[in-house]
């Protein structure tokens, strides 16, 4: 069945959308056009404003209408502290423990070799071109325990120490009021390869 | 046909996995005994899945499945041994070996002698053996075991053993030709090489460069023209 030109063109359009293949675009079209018109129109504003007014913000690297966010802006921030996070849903993570004074950045994304994701697609050029302000003197390796956030970290630390800075990753283990019985096989075993004097 | 295979007990590995929607995985396992599967892990994307934590690349698991469709179901997947233990460059190196074998191994072709050395290709890696001979050797076993017939110890044309002291052309699909005036130099490899790396014993600096330089002719050559991105991203945080 084919279908008028712009019909076709927003199927194809949202099909850029992660793990949305070609049956859910059509259905997702039809629901717009045809249930929920006034929803359409608002999502077709907000991307277009979004994609006017949204940028990089020149510190963190996560998205701002300004040049430097507010985070980064904020005087009560630790300007000493950097804190390297793969995704904004990480930032939001730190940001949720309340124990965190320093400042972020934002990698938008972690080294994948087998996805063709490496130094020059994750800009390393900027994250360095940061950490060499001269006020960072600590700089906290976030990324996550996958193999991926691993290497990340690995490579990461390896820059870092290399332009003198001082260079920590957080800590893994059983989490705040776990108990061993019901924590998995891997958390238990990274416990105990990673434990401490104590 | 029995659309509803069970298999359980499989020693395996995860070469790559990819989100599948929002709550599942597909993910491409190495399996020892019924070679590289396709297989959907329900629900291992969404946040309290035991699976996702699991289903990490360089684990040695125990996997089972089921299904007889391309892409199968999988039904559970639990660590075997100790973790993998593979750190910082060990990592891209893992990730180099996944990719061979994501791009040159077919799926459901078992290739059992082949998994047990990337199990001790990995724990190599772990034990931060130097890796350069570790590849070359791996290597080695991928192109042997997949049947490209790689002759290493007999000439080509007379089918005497190798002589250690000559040069050789290696031809690919062929074997090792002695040279003669006029061959490309570039491809020169000496009989010692060869030798070498037909025993898996590359400790001769010069064994190890011209095994290398071999390795990655007869790969580029069977891949067929395909990048390893792996490789590409190794080469740029070499730059860095
Ligand atoms: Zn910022």
């Amino acid at each position: 069945m084919s279908h008028p030109t712009s019909l076709d063109e927003l199927i194809e359009a949202l099909r850029c959308l992660p793990g949305v293949g070609p049956k859910s675009a059509q259905r997702m079209a039809y629901h717009l056009l045809q249930r929920d018109p006034r929803g359409a129109e608002r999502l077709s504003r907000a991307v277009g404003h979004a994609l006017a007014t949204l940028r990089r913000c020149s510190r963190c690297n996560t998205f701002t209408e300004e040049e430097v966010c507010e985070r980064c802006a904020s005087p009560k921030r630790d300007p000493s502290l950097l804190c390297v996070v793969e995704m904004p849903i990480d930032l939001n993570a730190m940001e949720q423990t309340h124990a965190y004074g320093g400042l972020y950045y934002v990698l938008m994304g972690r080294l994948s070799p087998l996805d063709g994701i490496g130094p020059k697609e994750l800009d390393f050029d900027r994250l360095l071109a940061r950490v060499g302000d001269g006020a960072v003197k600590e700089v906290i390796i976030a990324t996550n325990f996958t193999n991926e956030g691993e290497a990340t970290a690995h490579y990461l630390s390896e820059l870092f120490h290399a332009r003198g800075l001082k260079v920590s990753r957080i800590a893994r283990g059983i989490p705040a009021g776990g108990e061993l019985e019901y924590s998995d096989a891997g958390t238990v075993a990274q416990a105990l390869i990673e434990r401490r004097d104590y | 046909m029995s659309g509803r295979k069970r298999v359980d007990g499989q020693r395996a590995y995860v070469l790559h996995a990819h989100p599948y929607s929002e709550s599942s995985l597909v993910v491409e396992a190495w399996t020892r005994d019924h070679g590289r599967l396709a297989l959907v892990a329900k629900g291992a994307r969404r946040p309290m899945s035991a699976l996702r934590g699991r289903l990490m690349a360089f684990q040695a698991l125990e996997m089972g499945w089921f299904g007889g469709g391309e892409v199968k179901t999988l039904a559970r997947a639990d660590w075997q041994g100790t973790p993998a233990g593979l750190r910082g460059r060990g990592l891209l190196v893992g990730y180099y070996l996944n990719e061979l074998l994501l791009k040159l191994l077919p799926r459901e072709d078992p290739h059992p002698r082949l998994f047990d050395a990337y199990a001790e290709a990995l724990a190599g890696l772990a034990a931060l053996v130097p890796e350069a001979a570790l590849l070359r050797r791996f290597e080695k076993s991928l192109l042997q075991e997949l049947g490209y017939g790689l002759t290493l110890d007999r000439e080509a044309d007379t089918g005497r053993p190798v002589d250690p002291a000559a040069t050789y052309l290696y031809v690919i699909e062929r074997g090792p030709l002695r040279m003669v005036e006029g061959d490309e130099a570039g491809d020169a490899v000496a009989g010692r090489t060869l030798l070498d790396l037909a025993a898996g014993t590359l400790e001769d600096p010069r064994s190890l460069a011209e095994s290398r330089a071999l390795m990655r002719r007869l790969l580029a050559h069977y891949l067929g023209g395909q990048a390893l991105q792996s490789r590409r991203v190794f080469m740029d945080l070499q730059e860095f």
